[in-house]
């Protein structure tokens, strides 16, 4: 039980970064942006270079998040700024055309295989009965402080307050004398730092190869649209249910309905319940679980 | 005409019958579906399916095309209460879902290593014969759809769409019931797309899942972006435009003394640069929708 909950929590951690950053932005910008999970391949891979090139990976990891949140900029007003004039359905198929062109830079700069950061192998330790590893431990510990300092911006500071205002009513928080712009693109600056730790704390614990962003696609969406897109906290939330679905539907022995005794599911059906889960909940709660916008007729 | 010229042409018959189907839904109805991919995926099982168990042929087709209006009615059904953003997520999460359960159970339909072995069409057709009659087919059924969707759209049920897609409030405030227009364009376009899977499936004679990769449901959205949003003729356009596109990038490679990661970087390149290319700067396409005496 102990390590159902700990590849829980582990699981949630590689959605919950994403999630928030696909929320945050959605709830200024009303488009859901595919290619955050491209700028979390960017930001593993960016990451990885910088410590081959002697940076050790504590400055690594920043650098790489802010250089990431800088092109998340760019992007923004190159391309989205203008295709969300057409509508958020035109910025949406937007951000898949560019999720392609990622994949196909990523493809040329690095071919098909898999990456990994030059970390020590550390082996298994027992907290409390369940195995955890010291990496998934400072992934842990990373992903909780980049919450933290997200929450914090949020809610603390005026800029967490203006994001909020914009949020709420854009054109209100435009005549009240707010610089919107300026709020989207610092959001967007902060989605992409969000989405780079993301990436890199999932290389950490693992490899990066160019399928990743495809891979986490759904699983982010899911989380994130759980959680109500547009609430980040709220995609905390919806991560942890996916995660839970995942992990119990790969662990889980379902002997018991084959009258066999033994049946474990292969681990690639862990995203098919995230979108069945995904699915289903669309069924019953078309705007996800903290929304009360209003739906289409 | 050369064979390899013959092939290119076939499969861009299938691609327009498979760009038409997306364009009644996007283009006209502002249906923003991204699971395409499934609905041809029905038509192609359909074929395997008949193929193992030792079925006609006619009888895959009909398997797939029952399989594809259940699959297009319960998309359907997703859309009714949900914005578009949503359903595209929705429908995109469907069409992984059968790509999954196809790869991962060996029993139905071979998992991953998919159904060979379908029988050919015209296979029985001597020299270019069979592949000059499979051109033939494919464009007679791609001028069948075509006129078809001239026709729908031209109708004052097309009418109805195209309000649905503009001003769904008014639509519904004038006593459209948008559910079952939405019903009604699923079914149809999810039947056109089946029939492409078919005669895709016995054109390769290879069936598998790696035939549903959402990526080919974005290669048929760079057709109806870069043919024209909600134009018949445009799309059409699209679909061969960037088959021949996509047929060429090998030669291209061979040519330059590339390596192979060029040809799968370069397509996708292709496709997603299209689309952005377009929608940046002629977001109507290369044929813009015809507003106003469309009924002439």
């Amino acid at each position: 039980m102990i390590q159902f909950l700990i590849d829980t929590v582990i699981r949630a951690l590689d959605l919950a970064l994403i999630a928030v950053a696909l929320s945050g932005v959605y709830s200024l910008i009303k488009f859901p942006n595919v290619a955050l999970v491209q700028y979390a391949v960017v930001g593993a891979f960016l990451g990885m270079l910088l410590q081959q090139a002697g940076l050790p990976l504590v400055l690594a990891l920043p650098v790489s998040a802010l250089l990431v949140g800088g092109l998340a900029v760019v992007f923004n007003v190159l391309l989205f700024e203008r295709l969300l004039t057409e509508g958020s359905a035109i910025a949406l198929i937007g951000s898949l055309a560019l999720s392609m062109i990622l994949s196909a830079v990523f493809l040329l700069a690095f071919g098909p295989s898999a990456y990994r950061f030059e970390l020590p192998v550390s082996p298994a330790m027992r907290l409390l009965g369940a195995r955890v590893t010291l990496h998934q431990i400072s992934t842990l510990a990373i992903t909780v402080a980049a919450l933290g300092g997200f929450a914090a911006i949020l809610f603390l500071t005026r800029l967490g307050r203006e994001m909020r205002a914009t949020a709420t009513n854009r054109v209100l928080a435009s005549a009240s004398g707010i610089d919107t712009r300026r709020v989207i693109n610092a959001t967007v600056f902060l989605s992409g730092v969000l989405a780079a730790l993301g990436g890199m704390t999932l290389a950490m614990r693992g490899s990066v190869s160019i399928d990743l962003g495809t891979q986490m696609l759904l699983p982010v969406f899911a989380a994130a649209i759980l959680g109500g897109l547009g609430n980040a906290l709220g995609a905390i939330a919806g991560a942890l249910v996916i995660s839970a679905a995942e992990t119990f539907v790969t662990n889980t022995n379902f002997g018991v309905l084959n009258g066999e005794g033994f049946l474990f599911l292969p681990a690639s059906y862990a995203q098919t319940a995230s979108f069945a889960l995904l699915v289903g909940f669309l069924l019953l709660r078309p705007s996800g679980l903290f929304t009360s916008e209003v739906s289409r007729v | 005409m050369s064979d390899f010229l013959i092939h290119v042409a076939a499969v861009s018959c299938l691609y327009g019958i498979l760009a038409l189907a997306l364009n009644l839904q996007m283009g006209f109805s502002g249906l923003v579906n991204f699971g395409l991919i499934a609905l041809f995926g029905c038509g192609s099982y359909g074929a395997a399916f008949a193929h193992l168990w030792g079925w006609p042929p006619l009888a895959g087709l009909a398997l797939g095309l029952v399989l594809a209006a259940l699959l297009g009615l319960f998309f359907a059904r997703l859309g009714a209460r949900m914005s578009e953003d949503y359903w595209g997520i929705a429908t995109l999460s469907l069409a992984e879902i059968m790509r999954l359960v196809f790869t991962n159970e060996q029993a139905l339909a071979g998992g991953a290593q998919g159904v060979s072995g379908l029988p050919v069409t015209f296979s029985t057709l001597a020299g270019q014969g069979a592949g000059l009659s499979r051109l033939a087919l494919y464009a007679a059924l791609l001028v069948a759809a075509f006129i078809l969707c001239q026709r729908i759209t031209r109708s004052g049920f097309g009418m109805a769409l195209k309000m649905m897609r503009e001003e769904p409030q008014l639509a519904r405030a004038l006593g459209y019931d948008l559910g079952r227009m939405r019903a009604i364009v699923m079914v149809i376009s999810s039947l056109m797309a089946a029939v492409a899977g078919f005669l895709y499936a016995h054109y390769l004679s290879f069936v598998g899942p790696e035939q549903l990769m959402s990526h080919e449901t974005f290669l048929i959205w760079s057709m109806v972006i870069i043919g024209g949003i909600a134009n018949n003729w445009g799309v059409v356009a699209g679909a061969f435009l960037m088959q021949f596109a996509l047929a060429y990038v090998p030669f291209v490679k061979d040519w330059l003394d590339l390596p192979t990661d060029f040809v799968a970087a370069t397509r996708l390149v292709i496709v997603g640069g299209g689309i952005l290319a377009f929608l940046i700067w002629r977001p109507k396409g290369l044929f813009p929708e015809r507003i106003g005496g469309s009924h002439g």
